[in-house]
């Protein structure tokens, strides 16, 4: 299979889909890459190069630069997918869902449900989310929880080149709105990709990446990365880990990780978005819902703390979870003494 | 630290106050496993088996069996891993006080007197953020609270905390890695049927899943794998003579043992009497076709037999009793006691206030029952109590027979198969009916003649004229 990193997988993904569907238009600031500028049309090649070369191959009729106004863009796709055509949009930074709420949260998510179901909604919003880039605290937040929070949505958060492809290409072919969450920290990893134009994964199937019977470490993302890096270093000590990407946060996989957790008895989340009324709170409760029987330990959530994220980069390392803090709980959670 | 835990007399219900230890199951300084029978504890109404729930060692056996009931929440055992000391075992039955069972009846007004007749809890003097009750656990355990992390808000110490600190330190057996079997991007099942799927070597591509969103379940690898092949039928040995008749001796099991002593009991201290009646039952059987339909259930007749008895007991209170030393206790409504045969033995569950439920109720009622006998799984309160039995063997195709009074109750109705027999007709000439065969064994210290024979009368009357069963 062959190599290809994270961004390349996204460009790739839209490309093969906008020439097998003519129907796919692809809708940001800036997705041409340097149109108006001295250079000409792809020039720069957009902020994150996760839409360059599409305009070259495919025309300014479906790689469309949008004025800076997300409302505007998130309403246009709305309106592109009622009408028929499969949008692709951007939103440079994932923290701009603010001023186009009302487009993702009122309209599109809502679409098929107020007209009865006699419209279908097609669209995909990609956004890039996370810290760890020093862009402080309107540049790096993770919004997954918002949006897993609002029926309607499906929400995808791929964390290797390989699930970008199947992810995306499934986004782009599904009938609903679909919230396509790139970390912009992995823009630049590499992985094995399969090539097959088809391959697809469905969505609401998490990832096995590490298998273990001592404890279930759920994550995505970025620090899916950190979850495995500890998940290796404890096997030396004999400390088995299930490391579970969800892949999807809406739909979510329950049995993946109830399965695990029926096996393991130990049970942590390490997640990206704040503590409160979160995806970590979320998937505790779950796991204290429906696998009280088996838990040998009270399930262990890592977040960062409930404030804005800091600029300096001290401080944003010290905010978001690292390898020691989890290293930390998964000991925590086998060192937890029970009574009778 | 060792692992020691206590083996305290367990409460089964809200009316339990004691037990007695019937039998132990375990010998001191015996290894024991988790689900091992540990011992078979004896109260007013139940006799049952109790599990281990982990490993352990019995390290000390305190209450030995038969030596009296002892009050719920009692140490009856010391379970600890075999590391324990035998000084620390000692030092912890010293130090062990039973926990507080008696939630609802907890008196306030005399806790403090018994408190302080034990072990004076250390006074903390703290300016630390601490939740009352963990405060008070800390000072009851002796918890050094000055080094312990608090986990909540600005490092508050909560109960959960003290109480960790309190606990000697986990040692927890590890299981290590599991084998990752990695997507091959055409088949999507669960990691469990991955797993399963890799351990009988069952390629899953072209599977199709029944699971959530098409996955491929654990259920659809397991329909996928092969079953072992059945052992070969033996041909039988052409010389039956030679053929060994070796008695294979099983000991009573603890319930076989129990059931046996009860009703020995009862059979030698009960004054019974019989009473026998034979019923018409082919208006019952008619009706409960119709009825059945009309209702939409599969009430059996056992059911109609269950509810017409219920009715008579109601309109005989006399005979609706339990005997309980010199006093006769005289029930309004009937909770009627049906004998099922188990795989534990004979079991004998109760149809609460079956007069006053409908048929299709009683046959919801006792299905359950009878599901629940047959998992074993039979609790506490579905065998307390029961102010008469029925046992029913006319199923088997047993034409009649006696029943061993059930203490404390007064009565108990033993009914025969429906059979098809000729009598005269009113014409003179001869017709066949089908009759059922009723035994009805009684108490005679608790129910005369007259007052069996009119139940009976009654209760003939409603099989007879069952539309009675609906008034």
């Amino acid at each position: 299979m062959p190599q290809m990193m994270y961004r390349d997988a996204v460009v790739t993904t839209i490309a093969e889909e906008m020439a097998r569907d003519p129907n796919v238009v692809v809708l940001g600031e800036d997705v041409v890459g340097g149109m108006g500028t001295a250079g000409g049309p792809e020039a720069i090649g957009g902020i994150w190069s996760t839409s360059a070369g599409l305009f070259g191959k495919f025309g300014a009729d479906r790689v469309i630069d949008t004025p800076i106004s997300e409302s505007a863009i998130i309403g246009a796709a709305g309106g592109l997918a009622l009408s028929g055509k499969r949008p692709v949009a951007e939103l440079m930074f994932a923290d701009f869902i603010g001023v186009s709420l009302d487009q993702i949260w009122n309209q599109l998510a809502k679409f098929h449900y107020m007209f009865g179901g006699k419209t279908k909604c097609p669209a995909v919003i990609r956004m890039a989310y996370g810290a760890g880039y020093n862009a402080a605290a309107q540049h790096s937040q993770s919004v997954h929880q918002i949006l897993t929070g609002m029926p309607g949505l499906k929400v995808i958060m791929p964390s290797t080149p390989a699930d970008v492809k199947g992810l995306l290409r499934t986004a782009i072919r599904d009938d609903d709105p679909v919230i396509f969450l790139e970390h912009k920290a992995l823009y630049g990893i590499s992985g094995e990709v399969p090539d097959d134009p088809d391959f697809a994964i469905p969505f609401g199937h998490a990832r096995l990446s590490r298998a273990g019977q001592d404890v279930t470490i759920v994550s995505s993302g970025l620090l899916l990365g950190f979850c495995e890096a500890v998940a290796d270093k404890l096997l030396a000590e004999g400390i088995g880990c299930d490391v579970i990407d969800l892949r999807s946060t809406s739909p979510l996989d329950e049995e993946t990780i109830l399965d695990s957790v029926e096996v393991t008895g130990r049970f942590l989340i390490v997640d990206e978005a704040p503590p409160r009324c979160g995806l970590a709170a979320d998937i505790c409760a779950l796991v204290a819902n429906k696998a009280f029987a088996s838990l040998k330990a009270p399930p262990q959530a890592i977040t960062p703390p409930h404030t804005p994220i800091p600029f300096a980069r001290e401080l944003e390392s010290a905010y978001l979870p690292s390898v020691d803090r989890i290293e930390a709980a998964v000991r925590k959670l086998l060192a937890w003494r029970r009574g009778n | 630290m060792a692992d020691i835990r206590p083996f305290c007399m367990p409460k089964w219900g809200i009316e339990m106050t004691e037990g007695t230890i019937a039998e132990w199951m375990v010998q001191e300084g015996e290894s024991i496993t988790r689900g091992q029978t540990l011992c078979l504890i004896e109260t007013a109404k139940i006799t049952n088996e109790v599990e281990a729930e982990y490993d352990a060692v019995a390290r000390r056996v305190l209450v030995p069996a038969g030596s009296g009931a002892q009050p719920v929440g009692t140490l009856l055992a010391v379970f600890a891993d075999a590391a324990a000391t035998d000084a620390e075992i000692d030092a912890f039955i010293d130090g062990f006080r039973p926990a507080d069972t008696q939630v609802a009846a907890r008196k306030p007004a005399a806790a403090p007197a018994a408190a302080a007749a034990t072990a004076a809890p250390t006074k903390i003097m703290t300016n630390r953020p601490i939740s009352p009750e963990a405060l008070k656990l800390a000072q009851a355990e002796g918890v050094d609270i000055a080094d312990l992390e608090g986990s909540g808000r600005g490092g508050r110490i909560t109960y959960q905390d003290v109480q960790q600190a309190s606990l000697p330190k986990a040692d927890p057996v590890l299981h290590g890695a599991a084998a990752l079997v990695v997507e091959d991007g055409k088949a999507f099942a669960s990691p469990l049927a991955l797993r399963i799927a890799a351990r009988h070597g069952i390629a899953l591509a072209g599977v199709t899943g029944t699971g959530r969103r098409g996955r491929i379940s654990k259920a659809d690898v397991l329909a996928l794998v092969p079953a072992p092949a059945p052992a070969k039928a033996v041909t039988a040995a052409p010389d039956l003579a030679a053929v060994a008749n070796q008695a294979e001796i099983v000991p009573f099991d603890r319930i076989r043992k129990i059931v046996a002593r009860r009703l020995t009991e009862a059979k030698q201290q009960i004054p019974h009497f019989y009473l026998r009646i034979s019923v018409r039952a082919d208006a019952l059987l008619a009706m409960r076709k119709t009825a059945n339909a009309v209702l939409g259930c599969k009430a059996s007749v056992n059911d109609y037999i269950v509810k017409a008895v219920a009715n008579a007991l109601a309109r005989h209170p006399d005979v609706n009793v339990q005997v309980h030393g010199d006093e006769l206790h005289r029930f309004p409504h009937a909770d009627v006691a049906i004998a099922v045969a188990s795989p534990k033995g004979l079991v004998t569950p109760v149809v609460r206030r079956a007069d006053l439920l409908r048929i299709d109720q009683i046959a919801a009622a006792t299905r359950a029952l009878i599901d629940r006998a047959a998992a074993g799984r039979l609790s506490f309160d579905d065998m307390d109590g029961g102010t008469f039995s029925v046992s029913n063997l006319g199923m088997m195709g047993v034409e009649q027979f006696d029943a061993i009074i059930n203490p404390p109750q007064g009565a108990i109705l033993a009914v025969g198969a429906a059979a098809r027999q000729p009598v005269e007709a009113a014409s003179g000439g001869v017709q066949f009916e089908t009759r059922i065969a009723l035994t009805l064994s009684v108490d005679h210290r608790a129910i005369d003649g007259a007052a069996g024979a009119a139940f009976l009368t009654t209760l003939k009357d409603l099989i007879e004229a069952p539309e009675g069963l609906f008034a």
